[in-house]
């Protein structure tokens, strides 16, 4: 089905690069995946790889604070970057002759960001970080939810147990010796792919990532990857209801699984889809077509690579419906898939959801260029963009039956449950 | 170190043409052939709008879409359902102010098929009495969920304060609690069988197909459709009052929601390309002098932007921000200060040849998936802008000068009749908006 060209290069530095060549495109995507995210955090220092990639928007040798970004778009091109939980990534789209442009400049920050860091940039960002917390998180209902589930699903001192956004206590505490530190051990071309994507000459690229990244110092002593280890399971059933400013209550439900990458996974994956994606799905046609008792529902899986994933729901419920009721409902439906399986139409209609969703994707150079980037920087594998629709129609009824009746337990389950603030007390 | 290298050699980039079809029963018919897609995308827009709805039934437009989905005369919500997913469609279905659209993406070798069901949802739909009563639920549901969340109060607030009475763009396209609740099945169908017409209906399709196939599909599936339809109704926008501040009190924000603005312009205003320039220059790039200054050099915010919102007649012009609570009032008067700024002096040429090479050489990637192209041809279809439209765009783009950006500045923004809606803890930012003196300060529930 898909077929993005894929060539594999690497500097003598140790940067890995991949180029997919599409001339038809009018435009070029560069990628940068740095193999650093929220797991490569120190205890007190939630928050700050997502606080640090703000800080490479703020200037370095070359290029003034904010410049990067009008710059890019100066050029025509969009751009951004995001922080999760595995990784850091900065993408930038610009028409295909500015493709220089945009190494350079992420040439310049990886080589050169500190001589530009202040305490005034610092000091700006964090109270924007702080903004965005706030905006995403602490003002909103429902906002905590992630944050929640992350510490209960896994250990307290486990890489994945506090969320990416950090505390704000962190936050305050984050200072320019930490940006040196952090840039200094993750920030290097042994740390990172690139990748371009879209319409560019293979040999004038090479030639301008030498020139632009070849002199950028490995780190000789790159840290070992955070111990991940966590049991398969959570080993017991742990429930928290949280009082607070919503209309209606909501159930989020969480399961250790098998990581991202795996065969499991991919099982895990096709569950979540014959569960919830689409008006067809089991949870949609049950809970609210038929009974009527949700108000919506969403399934999906964590493509996170360490230790444990996790297969993750939530069901919102109609006004009036006990939230007893509406759990048992769902639980039902889990079971009825796990015992019962997947029929023949189910997994037609998900595989052919997912082929369509992936095309849709790809059609953007973008989207290839984060793809072949993540599969490279977690897998050394970028080939696997050109297998997702086949490794996902291989999951058969058997498959995900077993990956639901191992791992969908009520021994390896976080209910967590959001209530009307004043129907609590 | 190495110095900034200069651009390679443009190249040129041309909006895929496209061909018009008239079919007898007054469907429009717009094909945009993409040789070498894997894709394909069907956009069904119809007059059918909010502004096509009685205001007592406020609402009906947006849920008539959402009921079209559950199934048609022959398939009911699960069999509809089911035939279309096996097909990897999900079919949308919402209408805005000036049209309904249903649609979706499909592989291109599904599109006949696709295209047959969507016709037989839109020209032969089930509107079942009991997935009517489950929807129009879910919607007065999602009104609640929406007005627990401060950005979504803030701008169903700030469209009812800056509206005078009786303006139907004072209220959401999806209607207000009151009318939703009261619409019936009946309200639905009649409504389906009033304004889905193909005499105001436009079907585009874009992406892998040959162009006399994907005609004769049409034909195939819309061509024994019949029907003239209303269309839509005239709307004359009016502001309520002048420069005033509103606090839509909502105990223990940790944020204030800011909506600052007025009226701006219609979808036909001559003033058009200088006004989306100026409006990227004060708040659409991430440079731009809002996001500058409020959250670059202040950082009391994580974002802040402004924008038109063009209708068939005039919508609102609204800059944006959540702020930290505790400088609201100082925020509230940093934006000012900008609305204020682009009147006084027109911009440097530096800044805005920034933003206007940024509209320009932005413009191929808005169009890089199938649904993005499908799109660009909606405001043709429903505005009848000319067919050279987006050829014509760069370059218009580009003769606006600093004095067109000073001089539509001074016509469209408007500090002095601005409405200030703040969504916020009003026991913490009331009195500092009073003491700051931005206007009368009047405090109403958000509950």
């Amino acid at each position: 089905m898909s077929d993005v060209p894929i060539e594999r290069h690497a500097l003598g530095n140790g940067l890995r690069i991949v180029l997919s060549r599409d001339p038809s495109s009018p435009a070029v995507a560069v990628n940068l995946w740095y193999d650093v995210g929220s797991k490569h955090e120190k205890p007190g220092k939630t928050g700050f790889a997502h606080l640090f990639e703000h800080m490479m928007f703020q200037g370095s040798a070359n290029v003034e604070k904010g410049q990067h970004f009008s710059i890019v778009q100066a050029a025509g091109g969009t751009l951004n970057a995001t922080t999760w939980l595995d990784r850091t990534n900065y993408f930038e789209t610009l028409p295909g002759h500015e493709l220089e442009l945009a190494l350079w400049l992420e040439a310049d920050r990886m080589s050169s960001l500190l001589p530009a860091m202040t305490q005034e940039k610092l000091d700006n960002q964090r109270d924007v970080v702080k903004n965005e917390r706030r905006y995403s998180v602490d003002n909103q209902p429902y906002g905590d939810w992630d944050e929640r589930m992350q510490a209960l699903a896994y250990p307290d001192g486990h890489p994945y147990h506090h969320p990416t956004i950090g505390s704000m206590e962190d936050l305050s505490a984050a200072s320019l010796d930490d940006v040196r530190e952090f840039f200094r051990t993750y920030y290097t071309p042994n740390n990172a792919v690139l990748t371009i994507a879209g319409d560019f000459e293979t040999d004038a690229a090479l030639a301008m990532i030498e020139r632009h990244f070849g002199p950028i110092p490995p780190n000789a002593s790159l840290p070992p990857p955070p111990d991940m280890a966590v049991p398969d399971r959570i080993g017991e059933a742990v429930r928290v209801t949280v009082p607070d400013q919503v209309p209606l209550p909501r159930i989020y439900l969480a399961h250790r699984i098998a990581p991202f990458g795996s065969d499991a996974f991919d099982a895990f994956d096709v569950a979540a889809d014959v569960l919830g994606s689409g008006r067809a799905s089991r949870l949609y046609a049950s809970l609210v077509r038929e009974q009527r008792v949700a108000q919506d529902v969403s399934v999906f899986v964590f493509p996170i690579v360490g230790g444990a994933s996790l297969f993750a729901m939530w069901v919102t419920a109609r006004p009036g419906v006990e939230l007893a009721t509406l759990e048992r409902s769902l639980l039902t439906e889990i079971d009825r898939l796990a015992t019962e399986g997947p029929t023949d139409a189910d997994l037609e209609r998900v595989r052919n959801l997912q082929a369509s969703r992936t095309a849709s994707a790809l059609e953007r150079i973008g989207e290839r260029a984060d793809r072949l980037g993540q599969y490279t920087c977690l897998f050394d594998e970028p080939e696997r963009i050109n297998t997702e629709v086949t490794r996902y129609a291989s999951v058969d009824a058997g498959r995900v039956m077993e990956a639901l009746r191992t791992s969908i337990t009520e021994h390896n389950r976080v209910t967590l449950t959001y209530v009307p603030a004043e129907a609590a007390s | 170190m190495i110095a900034r290298p200069p651009a390679g050699a443009p190249r040129p980039y041309r909006f895929p043409d496209f061909v018009r079809h008239r079919l007898p029963n007054g469907l429009g018919v717009w094909l945009v052939p993409l040789p070498g897609r894997e894709l394909v995308s069907v956009h069904l827009l119809t007059d059918a709008g909010a502004a096509s709805e009685d205001e007592a039934q406020a609402g009906v437009a947006a849920l008539t879409a959402q009921v079209l989905v559950t199934g048609t005369r022959t398939l009911d919500a699960a069999a509809f359902a089911e035939a279309t997913e096996r097909l990897g469609i999900e079919v949308g279905s919402e209408s805005a102010w000036d049209s309904a659209r249903a649609g979706f993406t499909a592989l291109g070798a599904h599109l006949d098929a696709g295209l047959g069901l969507l016709a037989e949802m839109v020209t032969d739909p089930r509107l079942d009495a009991g997935e009517f009563d489950r929807l129009r639920a879910e919607r007065l549901n999602d009104i609640l969920q929406a007005r627990a969340e401060p950005g979504r109060l803030a701008d169903e607030r700030f469209l009812g304060q800056v509206f005078a009475d009786g303006v139907p763009y004072g209220r959401l396209s999806a209607g207000r609690p009151e009318t939703v609740e009261a619409l019936t099945v009946e309200s639905v169908r009649d409504f389906h069988a009033s304004r889905y017409a193909p005499g105001v209906a436009d079907v585009i399709v874009a992406g892998a197909f040959d162009p006399d196939d994907a005609l004769a599909a049409v034909e195939r599936h819309l061509g024994g459709w019949a029907g003239t339809g209303p269309g839509h109704r005239t709307i004359q926008p009016r502001q309520r009052g002048s420069r005033r501040v509103v606090v839509v009190d909502r105990p223990g924000s940790v944020q204030s929601e800011l909506r600052v603005g007025h009226l701006g312009i219609d979808r036909h205003d001559g003033r058009y390309f200088p006004a989306m320039v100026m409006a990227a220059l004060l708040g659409g790039v991430f440079g731009s002098r809002l996001n500058r200054r409020l959250r670059e050099e202040l950082g009391y915010t994580y974002g802040a932007r402004c924008a038109f919102d063009p209708r068939r007649a005039v919508g609102p012009f609204t800059a944006t921000a959540a702020v930290q609570t505790e400088v609201t009032a100082d925020a509230v008067r940093e934006l000012l200060a900008q609305l204020d700024g682009i009147r006084d002096a027109p911009p440097g040429d530096g800044e805005l040849r920034e933003v206007r090479d940024f509209l320009v050489g932005v413009f191929p990637l808005r169009f890089e998936s199938t649904a993005g192209i499908a799109a660009a041809i909606e405001p043709l279809a429903v505005y009848d802008l000319p067919d050279d439209w987006w050829h014509a765009y760069r370059s218009r783009l580009e003769a606006v000068t600093p004095a067109d950006v000073q001089s539509v500045a001074r016509e469209l923004i408007r500090p002095d009749d601005a409405l200030i809606l703040v969504v916020g803890d009003a026991s913490k930012v009331a009195d500092e908006l009073r003491a700051a003196d931005l206007g009368a300060v009047e405090v109403v529930p958000g509950a």
